[in-house]
């Protein structure tokens, strides 16, 4: 009854981080990098979405952990918090560099590669970062904590293949000249991000 | 507008493109960099006072040391990890500084604060591949640092008198205009009008110039 209990909770706080706390829509977080992404279509959906997965779900219970470690001052917590948040997210980025590395020498895959060079693009990001803090200094259980952080990948990624659909309609000839690009891509979002809002009813604690 | 300057702006505007941050290259309305504190956290301007002295304080010191600690050796892939620690580090004394200046209301911009030691603005320079030189990163530091704050500091007057009616905190209103303003979705669409308007003016200024210069020849 536990473990049906936990996967509920998982699904949970997924969903709430897919939809009603959608890490760009609801608080902004790595939206200078999602605009840039879908600028400049450097980097395939699927391939960012995977490596961010990988690291917010891998430095999820690192700092569930490490933050329970942090029984300082406040203050002190509060100013540690980041570089703790970093280190953890640092040691994910590790593990999937490994990872890649190994599946790299034994499958011979060239695309491996390219999710090698992408990885720092996702690791160090708002979103990350950010989501971390969040759950931390909420006070999420580790279940609650690592279906937020999964949640909050994919929520990221939705909002990434959203905004890159409706940059197909947006980049047209009829938008005046000086929206093109960047305004009309924070107009499209703002809109969303209303969208979003008048779903849940609220605005959430930054 | 005199000829020589006007030539001058002329002869030099793709340079100007690259190297002016505080209006033709504005990190934040131009570039997209430093978006999350500035949609969010930035409603009022006692709010942008915050965010502005903790970039002020992180963003130049950041590129400097991560420019030291970056060298040939390290590689590219690691550059990522050492940027955002740097930042991470130095964002210890900067928000005791912070908290003996605001106290408590540093809550009021929650965790974006924290949040700006992987802020694309204060790290993005770890994606080029070849290391900064340290007088290029204080240069670029300080314009940047400038180019964000008159950024922030416009966002968040406006939507401060939208969204409350207030400035600095002064009843300006009876009621405020745009409260929408406050939210994140105000956030973003009062961020992407002000964009279009400054590329407008850019645009414009580009075109003044070139008129100025013909009319003179």
């Amino acid at each position: 009854m536990t473990i049906l209990n936990d996967i509920l909770t998982f699904f949970l706080y997924a969903v709430i981080a897919i939809a009603a706390q959608n890490a760009v829509f609801t608080r902004a977080l790595g939206v200078s990098r999602l605009t840039r992404l879908v600028e400049t279509g450097e980097l395939a959906i699927s391939k960012f979405t995977v490596l961010l997965a990988a690291v917010q779900l891998l430095s999820a219970p690192l700092a569930f952990y490490a933050n329970r470690l942090l029984d300082i001052n406040v203050q002190l917590r509060a100013a540690l918090r980041p570089l703790v948040m970093v280190l953890c997210s640092g040691v994910a980025f590790f593990v999937v560099l490994l990872a890649l590395g190994i599946l790299s020498a034994k499958t011979q895959m060239k695309s491996l590669r390219e999710y090698a060079r992408a990885l720092p693009l996702a690791t160090f990001n708002c979103c990350v970062i950010g989501t971390l803090l969040l759950t931390t200094t909420g006070g999420y259980t580790l279940v609650q904590s690592m279906g937020f952080e999964l949640g909050s990948a994919v929520g990221y990624a939705a909002a990434l293949v959203l905004v890159s659909e409706g940059q197909r309609k947006i980049q047209n000839r009829n938008v005046p000249a000086s929206f093109r690009g960047l305004p009309v891509t924070l107009v499209y979002i703002g809109v969303l991000a209303l969208a979003i809002y008048g779903l849940t009813g609220h605005t959430l604690a930054i | 507008m005199n000829l020589e300057r006007a030539r001058y702006y002329q002869e030099n505007m793709d340079r100007l493109m690259q190297t002016d941050r505080l209006f033709l290259k504005n990190p934040v309305l131009v570039t997209g960099l430093g978006l999350a504190p500035i949609v969010v956290a930035a409603t009022t301007l006692n709010n942008a006072l915050i965010l502005g002295l903790g970039v002020a304080l992180l963003l130049t010191p950041t590129r400097l040391l991560a420019a030291v600690c970056c060298s040939r050796k390290v590689p590219v892939q690691l550059r990522g990890l050492v940027y955002t620690l740097c930042a991470a580090v130095l964002y210890i004394p900067i928000f005791f500084l912070l908290y003996q200046v605001f106290g408590v209301s540093l809550s009021a911009v929650g965790l974006y604060l924290p949040v700006l030691v992987v802020e694309p603005i204060i790290i993005k320079r770890y994606e080029r591949p070849q290391p900064e030189p340290l007088g290029f990163a204080l240069r670029k530091g300080i314009t940047t640092t400038a180019g964000f704050l008159l950024a922030l500091f416009v966002v968040a007057a406006l939507r401060e008198w939208l969204g409350l009616g207030t400035l600095l905190g002064y009843q300006l209103l009876a009621q405020a205009p745009m409260p929408l303003a406050n939210y994140t979705s105000g956030g973003f669409i009062c961020v992407g009008l002000l964009a279009a308007l400054w590329r407008w003016m850019g645009n414009l200024f580009k075109k003044y110039v070139n008129l100025e210069a013909k009319q003179e020849v």
